[in-house]
C-alpha cells in the first residue's frame, strides 16, 4: 500500500480538491484507506452489502466452532495431533477474526465510533489473547480464558439480527401507513373536485340578466350549494342551500339534494310547490338525519317577475338600484329532510330594472373573528348597500373578502357561499 | 360549552352554556340523549334553557331535532325557553319553533310541563 498521508494528498491536489492537513492519526489512518479498499469493506460488512448476510452467517459459525474448540482443547490428556490441529485451527480463525475486525473499522463511516462501541470492543477482546500469548509468558496464560469472551461475539450477532430486523418492519408499516394515508387524501381530493363540478360554472345567457356566485368549503367537502336551473318558458331557477355540518356526510346529502331539486324543479314550476316534493323526497332517503335549508327562487328574465320559496334559509337580500336592501321575509317552512308532508308558500316580488339579488349561507353572516364577534347580517347588509353598484362578479368578490379580512386568523368553521343576481341592466 | 342539568320532580332542565356548534353538538346531543333518561326511566318533560345559549349552527339544530323525535317517541314533552334574540331567529328562521315549543321563560315552561301531565 502506498505511503498514507502523502500520496493521497498530492492525489488531491492533482485533481484540485483542497484536503485540510491531517491534525490527527485516525484521520491519517482514514486517509489511507482508499476508496476501493473500503468499497470493498462495505460489500462485505456493510449493512446493505450484497455479500453481508452470507458473511455474517460464515463468521456466526466461525465464532460457535471455535467456541467449541476452546472447550475440547481444555480436556485433559487430548492426543498430541489433536491438539495440533486445534493449535492451526486458532491460528487461521483469529485471522479470520483480525481481517473481519479490520473490515469493519474500515466500512464505518465513524471510525471511532465503531472501535469504542460495544461490538467493537468484544471484536476486539476476542482476539486480543492470541496476540497477547504470542509473548508466551507463563502469566499471561490466565488471559487464555479471555479467549472464552467470543460468546459476547455470539450475542452481539443475535443482538444486531433483531434489531435490524424490527427496524425493517417500522419501516414496512410506516411505508404502509403512508400510503393509505396518502391514498385517502387522493380520494378526498378527487371527492372535492366532483363536488365543486356539480355546481354550475355559468349563468345561462339571457339578455339583462348577470349572475356570479362563490363557496368556500371550511373543510375539505362542504355541505353549501349553489344552482342555476334552466326551466321551459325561458325562466331561471335560482337555489342556495345549506346542509347541516359539513364534512363527506354533508358532501353526500348536498348532491342528493341538488339532484332532488334540480329534476323536480322543471316538473313543478311553482317554488313552494318543487320545495314540498323534494322535501318528501329527502325524507324518504336520509339515513343520517341530516336536514338542509333552501331558498328557491324563479326569476322571469323578460318581466323582472322573481316568485320564491323559502325552507329555514336565510332571507335574501334585494339591493335597489337607487341603493336601499330589502330582506325578503316572505314566511317560509321548515328545513328540507327533516319531517315529510311540510307546506312552502311560495312568495312574488317585482324587480326593478338594476335591481341586485344577493343569496348567502349563514357562513357568511355566522363567521367568527378572533374575539369571539359574529360577522352578522348588518355588516353584510352594509356591504351589499355601498358596494352593490357593480357587477355581480365583483359584489361578491367584495363580501368574500370582507368575511375574510373580519374573520382575521380565526379558523373558518362553516361553508360560505354567495350568489348576486342583477336584472334589467344591459 | 358547559352544561347544567337539573332534575326536579319529574322535570329535567338542561341549560346549555356558549356556542352550540359543529364541534360542541355531538357532545350535547348526548347530554340531552342522558336527560331523557339514558336507558332508564324516562322524565315526563325536557326542557333546554337557552339563557346562556350564545349560538346555534345547522349541526347544533340538528342535535334538537334528533332529541324532539327522540322525546316524541318515548312520550316525553320536550320544549325550550329563555333564548336569546339570535337564537331564537335561528329557531324561527328554520321552522324548528313550529315543530319544538318555545316558551318566554323557565316559569312559563315548567308550568307548562305541569300542566301537560295532568
Amino acid at each position: 500500500m502506498d505511503h498514507p498521508s502523502v500520496s493521497s494528498r498530492a492525489r488531491a491536489a492533482r485533481s484540485g480538491l483542497t484536503v485540510p492537513l491531517p491534525v490527527t492519526r485516525v484521520r491519517r489512518l482514514t486517509e489511507l484507506v482508499s476508496a476501493k479498499t473500503r468499497g470493498f469493506a462495505v460489500f462485505l460488512v456493510g449493512s446493505r452489502g450484497p455479500y453481508a448476510r452470507a458473511f455474517e452467517n460464515f463468521i456466526l459459525a466461525l465464532v460457535i466452532f471455535s467456541i467449541a474448540s476452546i472447550g475440547v482443547e481444555s480436556i485433559p490428556g487430548l492426543p498430541a495431533w489433536a491438539t495440533q490441529t486445534l493449535h492451526v485451527a486458532e491460528i487461521v480463525t483469529v485471522a479470520i477474526f483480525t481481517f473481519e475486525y479490520l473490515l469493519r473499522i474500515v466500512a464505518a463511516p465513524n471510525k471511532f465510533a465503531f472501535i469504542f462501541s460495544y461490538q467493537g470492543v468484544v471484536d476486539l477482546l476476542a482476539i486480543a489473547p492470541f496476540y497477547l500469548l504470542g509473548f508466551d509468558a507463563r502469566w499471561l496464560r490466565a488471559l487464555r480464558l479471555l479467549r472464552l469472551l467470543r460468546v459476547l461475539k455470539l450475542q452481539t450477532h443475535f443482538l444486531e439480527t433483531v434489531v435490524e430486523e424490527r427496524t425493517r418492519e417500522l419501516a414496512e408499516k410506516n411505508a404502509a401507513l403512508e400510503k393509505a394515508q396518502a391514498q385517502l387524501k387522493a380520494e378526498l381530493e378527487v371527492a372535492r373536485a366532483l363536488q365543486l363540478a356539480i355546481l354550475p360554472s355559468a349563468f345561462p345567457k339571457r339578455s339583462g340578466c348577470e349572475a356570479a356566485a362563490r363557496m368556500i368549503p371550511a373543510t375539505t367537502m362542504g355541505g353549501d350549494f349553489y344552482d342555476y336551473i334552466e326551466l321551459p318558458d325561458g325562466e331561471i331557477g335560482l337555489v342556495i342551500a345549506d346542509v347541516s355540518g359539513h364534512g363527506v356526510p354533508a358532501a353526500f346529502f348536498m348532491a342528493v339534494a341538488r339532484t332532488n331539486l334540480h329534476e323536480l324543479a322543471a316538473h313543478h314550476l311553482d317554488p313552494g310547490e318543487c320545495l314540498a316534493q323534494t322535501n318528501d323526497a329527502l325524507c324518504a332517503q336520509n339515513p343520517l338525519d341530516l336536514f338542509v335549508t333552501v331558498f328557491y327562487c324563479v326569476l322571469d328574465p323578460k318581466s323582472g317577475v322573481l316568485r320564491y320559496a323559502n325552507g329555514g334559509h336565510n332571507p335574501p337580500y334585494i339591493r335597489r338600484a337607487a341603493g336601499p336592501v330589502e330582506t325578503l321575509r316572505g314566511a317560509g317552512g321548515l328545513v328540507l329532510g327533516a319531517m315529510s308532508g311540510g307546506r312552502y308558500p311560495t312568495h312574488t316580488v317585482q324587480l326593478l330594472s338594476g335591481d341586485r339579488l344577493v343569496l348567502f349561507t349563514d357562513g357568511v353572516t355566522e363567521a367568527f373573528n378572533s374575539a369571539d364577534e359574529l360577522y352578522g347580517a348588518q355588516r353584510l347588509a352594509d356591504e351589499v348597500h355601498v358596494h352593490g353598484g357593480g357587477t355581480p362578479a365583483a359584489l361578491v368578490e367584495r363580501i368574500c373578502q370582507s368575511v375574510t379580512n373580519f374573520a382575521g386568523t380565526a379558523p373558518q368553521s362553516d361553508d360560505i357561499t354567495l350568489t348576486v343576481l342583477t336584472w334589467g341592466t344591459s | 360549552m358547559n352544561l347544567q342539568i337539573e332534575a326536579t320532580g319529574d322535570v329535567t332542565v338542561v341549560e346549555p352554556v356558549g356556542r352550540l356548534d359543529f364541534d360542541a353538538a355531538p357532545g350535547f346531543q348526548e347530554a340531552l340523549e342522558r336527560a331523557m333518561g339514558g336507558a332508564g326511566k324516562p322524565p315526563g318533560a325536557v326542557i333546554v334553557d337557552g339563557a346562556r345559549l350564545e349560538y346555534v349552527s345547522s349541526a347544533g339544530l340538528r342535535a334538537f331535532l334528533l332529541t324532539a323525535r327522540a322525546a316524541q317517541r318515548s312520550g316525553i314533552a320536550f320544549s325550550l325557553c329563555a333564548l336569546q334574540p339570535a337564537v331564537r331567529e335561528v329557531f324561527e328562521l328554520s321552522g324548528f319553533s313550529r315543530i319544538i315549543p318555545v316558551h318566554a321563560d323557565r316559569a312559563s315552561a315548567l308550568a307548562q310541563a305541569q300542566q301537560g301531565r295532568t
